[in-house]
């Protein structure tokens, strides 16, 4: 059996016991993987762009953000749960669109930094826009307009399962190619045919199409938003922590990398409350350190070092 | 302001190319007429302007002012991949190929999107210069004059009607070094034209129908390899005046 098809499996089995969890858990033990779906869906937008494409963005937390409030008013103005959550990911892949075509003529630090800057910008309109948003204060939305934690639950697992399939796909398709093609060498690929300013923009609005459609999700379970929620820069830092550590540019990167550093935060955040973020950037410089490409490197490299693997194929 | 007429027997015309940088003039009113169906050189010493001309006509650098026209139509502030599917390829001096990717990868990446059999031509060209069994290597673990055979491989998979080839042949050891020139003669054979960079003279002089000499950003000769071999400007070009008259 080779690597896909386990992966394939393996990805199924996760699928069926994601689905039988609710009925074996209580509350807390659902909202925790509530969360780490959150993050999976996070890290797998990230890379998308950072990853397939080389741009690192600092500010995706704030596609997140605009979901989050874009939700909020929706839900308030009585529209239903899923459409607040489709038209919330709408907005935020209208707005990636003229985004993408500004920023994504910058490269390295400069995208970095101006991705930076688009976060804060939205923390700032969030929070001076008081007519709309409610400013520091935040909005707070009444249970009656929000769904069951169980539906937020699939939800937030859909939008997990669905990012996952979105970047399997593009990786193994002509356009992931082609993302990756400009992560290596842009000119190059501009060189051999590849039109890089629209795959990046492409890329960019799928990768913030994701944060929109979980921040919708995120204010139904935290049934409240404010500018500083919404546009937590430390969100932006563990979308990145998570693809760095489980392996950057990979399917199952972002999924790993969730897992073990949420399990881990958990861990640490009950053994050592004062320290456990120390604790888990001391992990994390061991892993950039020692393991470049993520824990999933590992088993690529096994893969990669089998006799046979260096007569196969498929791109 | 549009392009001179071009001459239907040259695939490419260039007219009055300056680029400027910052006040160091890299290229001086260029003018340039590759035959079609011709492989034409184009020498000069380090530092002349031949890989600027090589930026400009590909579209990687659009400072250029002047005229550039392909097949008849004007290009000149084209992106590079409209060219490339316009028919113009080009390699670099320096490998570019992709680190991370596999050979077949590098190579497929460059083939139509439409095209179903891409796989299988990749895997073609490959065979054809006993890289096959390289294919699912990544770039990065290649030798030098394998990625720069890779590198022309890959603009391969478009059929360009011409190739713009900068030091092909830098780096590579012998053996390659003649694959790479054998396959050039092929396919200049069904019907390729060739712009080539080359410092090794003999090269030039067995492959080159015409020769262009680019000195300080300004052509300074062009004719076949004999009549520029004893052009007085190229001789001081390359040697400068002392030898020349030391010489004689």
């Amino acid at each position: 059996m080779n690597n896909y098809r386990i992966g394939l499996w393996i990805g199924v089995a996760l699928v069926a016991l994601a689905s039988l969890a609710p009925l074996g858990l209580n509350d807390y033990q659902q909202s925790f993987l509530l969360q780490v779906f959150l993050v999976i869906a996070l890290a797998q937008a990230w890379n998308l762009i950072s990853g397939m494409t080389g741009y690192v963005s600092f500010g995706h937390a704030a596609f997140f953000g605009v979901g989050a409030y874009a939700s909020a008013l929706l839900l308030t103005w009585g529209f239903p749960w899923w459409l607040a959550v489709l038209k919330s990911a709408g907005i935020a892949a209208l707005l990636a669109v003229p985004l993408g075509f500004l920023t994504l003529r910058l490269r390295g630090p400069y995208f970095a930094i101006a991705m930076l800057g688009l976060n804060e910008v939205g923390r700032i309109v969030a929070t001076l826009w008081v007519s709309v948003t409610h400013g520091g204060t935040g909005l707070t939305l009444s249970p009656e307009l929000l769904p069951s934690l169980d539906v937020k639950y699939f939800t937030m697992f859909g939008l997990a399962l669905g990012a996952t399939l979105l970047v399997a796909w593009i990786h193994r398709s002509r356009f992931g190619l082609e993302l990756r093609a400009i992560r290596e060498d842009e000119e190059a690929a501009e060189m051999v045919g590849v039109n890089t300013t629209l795959n990046k923009v492409i890329a960019f609005v799928l990768s913030a199409l994701i944060p929109g459609a979980v921040g919708a999700v995120y204010v139904m379970y935290t049934s409240y938003i404010n500018p500083s929620s919404a546009f937590e820069h430390a969100r932006n830092i563990e979308m990145i922590v998570v693809v760095l550590f489980g392996g950057s540019g990979t399917v199952w990167g972002p999924i790993i990398g969730a897992g073990t550093v949420m399990v881990l935060r958990e861990m640490l955040w009950a053994q050592f409350p004062a320290a456990h973020l120390a604790a888990l950037g001391v992990l994390l410089l061991v892993v950039v350190l020692y393991l470049p490409g993520g824990l999933v490197s590992i088993l690529r490299d096994r893969q990669r070092s089998r006799p046979d693997a260096r007569s196969g194929e498929s791109p | 302001m549009s392009a001179p007429v071009c001459d239907p027997d040259h695939i490419l015309c260039a007219w009055g190319l300056t680029r400027d940088f910052g006040g160091v003039q890299a290229l001086r009113g260029v003018d340039l007429h590759v035959a079609r169906g011709s492989i034409t050189g184009l020498i000069g010493p380090n530092g002349s302007g031949k890989t600027t001309l090589f930026q400009v006509i590909s579209g990687l650098d659009r400072g250029a002012t002047g005229a550039v026209t392909f097949d008849r139509e004007s290009i000149l502030g084209w992106r590079p991949s409209q060219i490339y599917r316009r028919g113009l390829a080009r390699t670099f001096q320096l490998s570019r190929v992709f680190p991370e990717l596999t050979v077949l990868e590098n190579i497929v990446v460059a083939g139509s999107r439409h095209d179903r059999s891409v796989t299988e031509r990749a895997l073609g060209l490959l065979e054809r210069v006993n890289l096959r069994d390289y294919a699912a290597v990544l770039g990065k673990n290649l030798s030098y004059g394998q990625q720069k055979l890779v590198e022309f491989l890959r603009v391969l998979m478009s059929d360009p009607a011409l190739i713009l080839l900068d030091e092909p042949a830098a780096g590579v050891n012998p053996t390659l070094r003649q694959t790479l020139w054998d396959m050039v003669r092929h396919l200049n054979g069904l019907g390729a034209t060739f712009l080539v960079i080359e410092h090794n003279m003999e090269v030039i002089a067995d492959l080159c129908s015409e020769v262009y000499v680019l000195s300080e950003g300004e052509i300074i000769a062009h004719g076949d390899f004999a009549a520029i071999r004893n052009d007085e400007r190229v001789l001081e070009a390359y040697f400068g005046k002392s030898r020349r008259h030391g010489a004689a």
